[in-house]
């Protein structure tokens, strides 16, 4: 297992991404909240990691979705499509007032991410387990291609109970596609309550390494480690990376973090009003 | 009559030599879905998964994202019952030109239940987007590569290996959306599909012998189903229609005529042959097809009940069809 180095970027980068992901997360809940439903704890667990992803990370271009050369993002953890619209629309790929659209009739933002009506969602997802996998078809299209892009990818935890998900674990490691980078979202909580108790996946560090993966743990709410994550994943050659990212569910708003209830539905106008407190503080 | 072995081997080897954005996907069943000889002869285009469908479906998905042609070789049960809901979203929703290549239609393998596709077309025609392609010869199964790869979206192939007999000219290929016309008469028309052709020419060549005027077609596209010289075909004759698959009645080809001919206010009547909502179970392929209703017999007694005249024809009056055996060098295994 790696250690993750301080990131070498400087500290008023760090703040602006952290003031960046705070935004992001007022925005996902104003919107879940206008909506009425959507998936609130999974789209705030892993908000600091889309964010660094977009912000920090990732080759990419709002003006150009399909650039052939940019970095690939699959959300297989679909359900998380609010925080996703969130990011997209705050990188400019469509106007933020779109984002009080979610779930209506006809809107291109629905209940989970669809690339054919919004074409710069990568893959529709939303059936747990098939992210990976397609990533990994991603990936070794860059390779025959020799293409340049990276392919990242997040999953849930609960999500790695998908028996999909260890058959492209085999194929990421047996491929050697040192062009992916799997993170997973380990805010240890799924619908019916503390993934270790519903189906247990533990030792996952272990089983990733197992499998032929480098695996980095890091703070899935510290940008900065996320970040050297990243960069040391891309160092790695003749292997994927997965990175363990610890997670709270529904970080940053106290009443929702930790809380498996708040899984799959959408704050209150009082929860909101409580959570914005919290958040613009 | 002429029997190939091993066609499908050798022809996609010679097929895919100048495609190199086909790429040919395996899930540990590479000599019995007769792609060794391609990942042999290319080693770069061919993807191992070992025993991990689902997974090799959705990564076809990726492939076919970046514009590659993914062609996905299993057994056809492996295909749409393990992988289903990634045909579903990784494939036939984003419209994606995977080929997928399903092997051991119906009773063409003793494997059993586990091994026997019998609802495939019904399940796989009910998804959107999708293209069903069935071979019945040797000519089928040279020339259905080009038909599939004509089509800008996904492609189900229900797919012939090991020995298998040419019943149509060498120099008539298979032709997306078109029946073949192998006889035409106003009695009766008759609409077979995959095996179920070879059975239905022998009852067809007896019964012509006793004066009966057949419409034979030999149907390989089974969604979408269109071709204007079936459609004619389900209203004249004088007695009714008989349709006969290797495949349950429930949602094939049986079905998919039913809807055309209620939809076009046919008033005929229709005799559907096919496996009855029913499993079937590890025997050869000849038993299977007499147990189950099947074969060339069955057909004659449909015609029989449908006219109400008494042929006499027996076995033995009909051609002999080849049975090839259960262990030889066209198989990979005894399946
Ligand atoms: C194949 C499939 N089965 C079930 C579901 C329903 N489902 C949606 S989210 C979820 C739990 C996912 O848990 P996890 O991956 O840990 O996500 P997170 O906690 O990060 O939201 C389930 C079972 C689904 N979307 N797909």
């Amino acid at each position: 297992m790696e250690t993750v180095k301080e990131m070498e970027g400087s500290k008023t980068d760090i703040n602006e991404l952290n003031d960046t992901a705070r935004r992001i997360r007022i925005n996902l809940l104003k919107m879940l909240t206008n909506a009425g439903s959507g998936h609130t704890g999974g789209s705030l667990s892993a908000a600091d990691i889309v964010t660094a992803l977009y912000f920090a990370k990732m080759k990419h271009d709002p003006k150009n979705p399909k650039w052939a050369d940019r970095d690939r993002f699959i959300l297989s953890k679909g359900h998380a499509a609010p925080l996703l619209y969130t990011v997209l629309a705050e990188c400019g790929y469509f106007d933020k007032s779109e984002l009080m659209t979610l779930r209506r009739l006809s809107s291109r933002l629905q209940g989970h991410p669809d690339c054919k009506a919004l074409p710069c969602v990568e893959i529709s997802t939303g059936s747990l387990g098939q992210g990976l996998s397609i990533a990994n078809g991603v990936a070794l299209s860059g390779k025959i291609d020799n293409a340049s892009f990276r392919v990242y990818v997040l999953l849930g935890d609960g999500e790695t109970q998908e028996g999909q998900v260890w058959e492209a674990a085999m194929t990421a490691a047996h491929y050697k596609l040192d062009n992916l980078c799997a993170i997973i979202d380990r805010n240890r909580l799924q619908i019916d309550g503390a993934v270790e108790e519903v189906m247990s996946i533990e030792p996952v560090v272990d089983k990733w390494e197992a499998f032929g993966w480098n695996v980095i743990e890091t703070d899935g709410h510290d940008i900065a480690k996320i970040l050297s994550a990243l960069n040391e994943a891309e160092k790695v050659k003749a292997k994927p990376t997965m990175i363990i990212a610890h997670t709270i569910k529904g970080k940053g708003v106290s009443i929702f973090e930790g809380k498996v209830e708040y899984h799959g539905i959408a704050p209150t106008k009082e929860e909101l009003e409580i959570a914005l407190k919290e958040l613009e503080a | 009559m002429e029997i190939l072995s091993k066609l499908h081997a050798k022809n996609l080897v010679q097929w895919a030599k100048d495609k190199p954005d086909v790429l040919v996907l395996s899930a540990d069943l590479t000599s019995s879905t007769e792609i060794d000889l391609f990942r042999n002869t290319y080693p770069d285009r061919f993807i191992s998964f070992g025993v991990a469908e689902q997974n090799m479906m959705s990564f076809a998905g990726g492939l076919a994202r970046e514009g590659f042609f993914p062609f996905v070789h299993t057994f056809a049960v492996f295909i749409y019952r393990r992988a289903y809901d990634q045909i579903a979203m990784s494939i036939s929703y984003p419209n994606l030109p995977v080929r997928m290549f399903g092997f051991l239609p119906g009773v063409t393998t003793p494997g059993g239940a586990t091994h026997q596709a019998i609802e495939d077309i019904s399940i796989i025609r009910s998804l959107p987007n999708m293209t069903i392609l069935e071979c019945g010869d040797a000519t089928d199964v040279e020339t259905v590569l080009d038909c599939a790869h004509a089509v800008n979206g996904p492609v189900y192939i229900r797919m012939l290996r090991g020995e298998i007999p040419r019943l149509f000219d060498k120099s008539e290929p298979m032709i997306l959306r078109k029946s073949r016309q192998l006889s035409r008469g106003n009695d009766i028309t008759i609409l077979s599909s995959g095996i179920c052709t070879e059975e239905a020419i022998r009852a067809v060549e007896a019964l012509k012998k006793q004066g009966i005027s057949i419409t034979h077609l030999h149907i390989s596209t089974l969604k979408p189903f269109n071709d204007s010289a079936v459609l004619e075909a389900l209203s004249a004759n004088k007695y009714g229609v008989i349709t006969m698959e290797n495949h349950t009645i429930i949602g094939g080809l049986g079905s998919i005529v039913a809807e055309k001919m209620a939809e076009q206010g046919t008033s005929n009547k229709l005799f559907r042959i096919g496996i009855k909502d029913t499993y079937l179970h590890g025997a050869s392929r000849e038993y299977l097809m007499k147990e189950y209703g099947i074969d060339a017999t069955v057909l004659i007694r449909t015609v029989e009940d449908i006219t109400d005249f008494r042929f006499n024809i027996t076995e033995g009056d009909l051609k002999k069809v080849h049975i090839a055996p259960m262990h030889s060098d066209a198989k990979a295994e005894a399946l």
